[in-house]
């Protein structure tokens, strides 16, 4: 258990770097893991919500993964990377006080790196010089256009994304 | 008096479930009409570099507007100079808190990316301003008017343009989604009243910070976690339509989901958001395979790096 926790820790810290590459990860919904990314390739085998797998690479929306005997890729936003399990914050936290109690240098990695909080925000003035500033920064449409064409970026059209339906959300995978 | 008065009964009534609105800014417009200093439209698309819009909208401390017009105004929708009025003074107060990095590069940068993606949102009316802001802490803001801001310890979890892409959509959403403003509306009523009992408000600037609460407290409150989902949804797509591949944002989340837990630079994050790992799991119920035929670019070899 101790040996997985610190090994889960290392882990982690190379996921801050590199993220999502041999990482663990938990399924977030009842999925099927494809021989290829893509939802038209053979199916390798089923992973229900909650499972563990272990993440080797990502392609575009799909990440390559491990579960149990099966590898093969599974869409990118049916895990999630990272120790925390199925939950937010409750989970997570749980599990982060326990990572970090079994190595302390992790903490010593990321210690003095502080965020902004609250007081912080709550007793800021306005800072006219800085926002004077903001405003040298700002670009006109015409050259975010010739930026977007050095690259060829070219805009396409993409409808809108649905609001997900809470109550069929576990039988959409069925459908597939 | 009489008018203020007017104004409280009004006020009540739209408190007790009466469509509020255009009525009551109608009806009040006319009054308002011979005090109002009009600004001149926001430039669509600004002909010069720099300054324009500094120079075509005055600072905050030197507008004299009747103190009630900017109330007055809560009760419909927002103008654009109102919105933008906001969003300056939320960002010059979160600018008092975390100034930007002294990197014109980076800062050039992120804004050519930023105005590409929000090309994409439907509000061409706006001038956006993007910044990077000088703090390791993990987090994104968005005022209305089109101001958005990334910190520094956000920006070196990114990887690729994509990514930044995402990031910004998302905080584009807010904005051509209109969330904050629609927070700001909820508990406009009970500040306008307070203000009509107190008759102390002298002047707009006094009137947006009153609204808007302690310095840039409103950053810290965040919003409704709806609003979160909407603006990962729309981020996602705004990308998209810029030509990136969709994934940058779902792949910023993964590497946030990654982060341990006690990790303090997500503190703030984690307050105002949902966790990554729920916003992971709502995209997906949205995606699916939606996305399956949009191919983009990440430009991962145009990515500016900072130190």
């Amino acid at each position: 258990m101790r040996n997985t926790l610190i090994f889960a820790a290392t882990l982690s810290l190379c996921v801050a770097a590199a993220p999502a590459l041999a990482a663990p990860g938990t399924v977030l919904r009842n999925d099927k893991i494809y021989s290829q990314p893509s939802s038209s390739s053979a199916v390798a085998g089923s992973v229900p919500k909650g499972a563990s797998v272990n993440i080797l690479s990502k392609q575009g929306g799909w990440l390559r993964v491990t579960a149990g005997k099966t590898t093969g890729w599974m869409r990118l936003l049916s895990v999630r990377a990272g120790e925390g399990g199925l939950g937010g914050a409750g989970v997570g936290d749980v599990v982060g006080a326990a990572t970090t109690r079994s190595d302390p240098s992790r903490v010593v990695a990321v210690a003095g790196l502080r965020g902004l909080n609250e007081e912080e925000l709550k007793g800021a003035k306005f800072n006219a010089a800085e926002l004077a500033q903001l405003d040298m920064w700002v670009v006109t449409v015409a050259q975010a256009k010739t930026f977007a064409g050095q690259a060829s970026l070219v805009a396409v059209k993409v409808p809108a994304l649905p609001e997900p339906k809470p109550a069929k959300a576990s039988s959409s995978w069925e459908s597939n | 008096m009489k008018f203020k008065l007017m104004f409280l009964a009004l006020s009540l009534v739209s408190f007790s479930g009466v469509a509020s609105g255009f009525d009551l800014d109608r009806f009040l417009q006319g009054k308002q009409d011979k005090e109002k200093t009009t600004q001149p439209a926001p430039a669509q698309a600004p002909s010069t570099t720099t300054t324009q819009e500094g120079v075509a909208t005055p600072p905050p401390a030197k507008q004299k507007i009747d103190a009630q017009q900017l109330g007055f105004a809560l009760f419909g929708d927002y103008s654009l100079e109102e919105e933008n009025r906001i969003g300056r003074q939320i960002s010059g107060n979160l600018l008092g808190a975390v100034p930007l990095v002294r990197d014109d590069a980076l800062q050039r940068y992120v804004n050519l990316v930023g105005n590409w993606v929000a090309l994409q949102s439907g509000r061409a009316d706006i001038t956006w301003r993007f910044g990077v802001l000088d703090t390791d802490d993990i987090n994104a803001f968005a005022a209305p008017g089109g101001y958005i801001f990334v910190t520094r310890g956000l920006y070196r979890l990114l990887d690729n343009e994509a990514e930044l892409a995402g990031v910004l959509g998302h905080e584009i959403a807010h904005v051509a989604r209109k969330h904050h403003l629609k927070v700001l509306k909820q508990s406009s009523l009970i500040s306008a009243l307070g203000q009509v009992a107190g008759s102390k408000a002298q002047n707009s600037d006094q009137l947006v910070q009153n609204l808007i609460g302690n310095g840039a407290e409103i950053m810290a409150r965040g919003l409704d976690k709806n609003a979160e989902y909407e603006a990962d949804r729309y981020g996602m797509v705004f990308a998209a339509r810029a030509g990136y591949e969709p994934w940058g944002l779902p792949e910023v989340l993964q590497d946030m989901a990654a982060l341990p837990a006690k990790d303090e630079r997500t503190s703030l994050l984690y307050k105002t958001h949902p966790h990554p790992a729920d916003r992971i799991s709502e995209l997906g119920k949205s995606v699916d395979g939606r996305l399956d035929a949009v191919h983009g670019k990440d430009l991962a070899s145009r990515f500016y790096r900072i130190q």
